[in-house]
């Protein structure tokens, strides 16, 4: 896809727009989204859209997803998110699922971040080293 | 055995613990080859993507939402929302010996069914040519075995010369004499056992291609047995423009692992024309922005990248090099077209080729006015300076003699002279395809044409006199030829021995 840079620039401004101490803002978001609707500046859907995509690729930033094989503990899984809150700030979601072909083990992916330490994952390392 | 089992074991071991991080994206869009990717946000200019299956792609847009790469397998099998995994590594192909007697693909693939490639080395396709420090001035020559080009546009090792001229005008062939003329050096090299003998590897690269020329280069090479000290690399028209545009890099990266150790390579880039309409594919389906005749604004900064990496290292690093011939098919002549111009530009000189020449039966079609080599004379050994010092110039001046001749009658015996001269230096220099000459043979040669005895010969008989001055002196005066070969500079010794050898030759009524 093809963005005018006019339209980046002003959809990253919205953005920046966008958080309070550091955390996306719903309220903020409303307000800008609202603005730019009451303004409607040349290209303003496609300014709309290239945020929106924008947002969605932060609040990826700030989601993690976690898989196992099989169930964990209530307390293991709110140990995991804790210890995530803690690197990736208080506003980190988090979502637990099971993936059975992982075999064994965890991924943990938080927007485009994963750490794998699935048996699936060792396999594979396994099958290209040979 | 035991110690194969042990790399398992510490690899297994290495695996039990470890957790891999990976940066990781998901695709948006596929088509055309091409693969746009959003996340990867650790992803690197030119690194390897993995997809599932095995699939490998290229990452060169970088952008701010998302990723474009162009994929190197199967495209069909990747589809919109599967996810692609940033490797670490940049694109790279095997190196070394075991190319020697290959057609292989642009990823290094075997193409010739001769199994396996046998290489433990791989080298990125993208390399940072080397700094000026690392530089030494080129001084060893590349005896092309052509002699209008060794006697009057020579070419040094780590020289970029560009061969530029319209279709079928032999710019093929010459790449493919040079390469003959190289095997069979290297072949007397080995044979003589010569320490100080440097023999120079060569890699033909074919870029958009019919099949049966790449299929006719390949015969050609087998017949002179010149393949064993030659690698093909071949991204035919039917390939993929990714594979197209990805092949020279496949080249330099071959050649310079020569070069790092401490040997020789020259690489024929056939052609970069082909290669910029490549480049300009895949960077339309990338939405590059385009500029000058639709190319992309960069394609300067990719052919010039491409021959910064031609060099000659200095003895320090191993005194290796790797010389470019790049090749540009012109239009109807013109010089001027973008990407031409461009070309000549990053060049140390060029061999222009012309079709009316190439029509009037003067072959190789070498313009003598619009050839040049910035470099290459200091890397002409001594003998061939002493004969052929003048001939360039000589040649230049006969063409305009011979246009102004055309107009008036009456020509004074002083012009009347050059023009005879300029006659039968052209008929020298014509010469057969796949038909190096060895440079002690021209030297020879030329020093009958600057000492008269070619003078009385008819311009029409000047070749078939020629022809059998060579056989005289390859069968029966090899003596007088080595020393050539081994003096590299006539002595007052030679020339006593050349003027003998010649008025015996000439005794012997060789034209009637
Ligand atoms: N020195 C030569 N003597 C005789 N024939 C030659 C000579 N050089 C080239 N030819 C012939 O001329 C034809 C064109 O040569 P070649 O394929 O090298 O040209 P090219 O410029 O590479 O062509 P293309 O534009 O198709 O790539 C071939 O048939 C070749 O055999
Ligand atoms: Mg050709």
């Amino acid at each position: 896809m093809q963005v005018k840079k006019e339209v980046r620039q002003i959809a990253r401004e919205m953005l920046r727009a966008s958080f309070t101490d550091g955390q996306l803002d719903r309220g903020r978001v409303a307000s800008v989204v609202d603005s730019i609707l009451a303004k409607k500046p040349r290209n303003y859907l496609k300014i709309l859209e290239y945020y929106k995509r924008l947002l969605r690729l932060e609040a990826e930033k700030r989601h993690a997803r976690i898989e196992t094989a099989t169930a964990l503990e209530p307390q293991i899984t709110s140990q995991i998110s804790l210890n995530l809150a803690r690197r990736y700030g208080t506003d980190l979601t988090t979502e637990f699922a099971i993936n059975q072909a992982l075999l064994g083990g965890m991924r943990i992916r938080v927007g485009s971040d994963v750490w794998d330490s699935s048996i699936r994952n060792r396999l594979e390392r396994l099958q290209q080293q040979l | 055995m035991s110690s194969i089992l042990e790399e398992i074991e510490t690899k297994i071991a290495g695996l039990k613990t470890s957790t891999t991080k990976s940066n990781i994206g998901t695709v948006r869009e596929t088509g055309d080859g091409v693969a746009r990717i959003e996340g990867l946000s650790d992803v690197m200019l030119n690194e390897m993507i993995e997809f599932p299956g095995g699939v490998f792609g290229l990452a060169l847009n970088l952008e701010e939402t998302e990723v474009g790469a162009i994929l190197l397998g199967d495209a069909t099998k990747i589809s919109e929302g599967d996810e692609a995994k940033t490797t670490g590594r940049l694109l790279s192909v095997p190196v070394g010996k075991g190319l020697l007697g290959r057609v292989v693909n642009t990823l290094g693939e075997p193409l010739d069914g001769k199994g396996e490639v046998k290489s433990e080395t791989f080298y990125p396709l993208e390399k940072i040519a080397p700094g000026v420090i690392k530089r030494r001035s080129v001084s060893q020559p590349v005896q092309t075995g052509i002699m209008a080009i060794d006697a009057m546009i020579p070419i040094g090792r780590g020289q970029r010369e560009l061969i530029i001229g319209d279709r079928a005008t032999g710019k093929t062939t010459i790449g493919i004499d040079t390469i003959i003329s190289q095997a069979r050096l290297n072949k007397a090299g080995e044979d003589s056992k010569s320490k100080d003998y440097r023999p120079l590897y060569c890699i033909y690269v074919a870029i958009g291609q019919k099949n049966s020329n790449v299929a006719r280069v390949l015969a050609v090479l087998e017949k002179e047995d010149a393949m064993r000290y030659s690698t093909i690399i071949s991204a035919p028209a039917s390939d993929s423009a990714t594979n197209q545009y990805l092949a020279p890099f496949a080249g330099a990266a071959m050649g310079e692992w020569f070069m790092d150790n401490g040997m020789d390579a020259l690489i024929i880039y056939d052609d970069l024309s082909k290669h910029a309409v490549a480049y300009r594919q895949v960077s339309l389906v990338l939405k590059r922005p385009s500029g000058r005749e639709a190319y992309p604004g960069d394609v300067f900064y990719l052919h010039s990248r491409l021959l910064e990496r031609a060099a000659r290292v200095s003895d320090e690093y191993g005194g290796g090099s790797v010389t470019a011939l790049p090749i540009i098919e012109t239009q109807a002549g013109d010089v001027s077209a973008y990407i031409p111009t461009n070309v000549i530009s990053i060049t140390d000189g060029q061999i222009y080729l012309e079709t009316d020449l190439f029509y009037q039966g003067v072959r190789p079609a070498i313009s003598v006015g619009l050839s040049v080599s910035r470099v290459g004379s200091a890397a002409q050994i001594k003998a061939i300076k002493q004969v052929a010092g003048k001939v360039k110039l000589d040649l230049a001046q006969f063409r305009e003699l011979a246009a102004f001749a055309q107009f008036g009658s009456d020509l004074d015996a002083a012009t009347k002279a050059r023009l005879d001269r300029g006659q039968r230096i052209v008929e020298l220099f014509k010469q057969i395809q796949y038909n190096p000459i060895p440079v002690e043979l021209q030297v020879a040669v030329m020093w009958a044409m600057q000492n008269g005895f070619i003078d009385p010969v008819p311009v029409e008989r000047v070749k078939e006199f020629q022809n059998k001055l060579q056989d005289f002196l390859q069968t029966r005066k090899e003596s007088l030829l080595a020393s050539i070969r081994q003096k590299k500079q006539l002595d007052a010794e030679l020339e006593a021995n050349l003027k003998a050898t010649l008025e015996e030759f000439s005794a012997t009524k060789p034209v009637g």
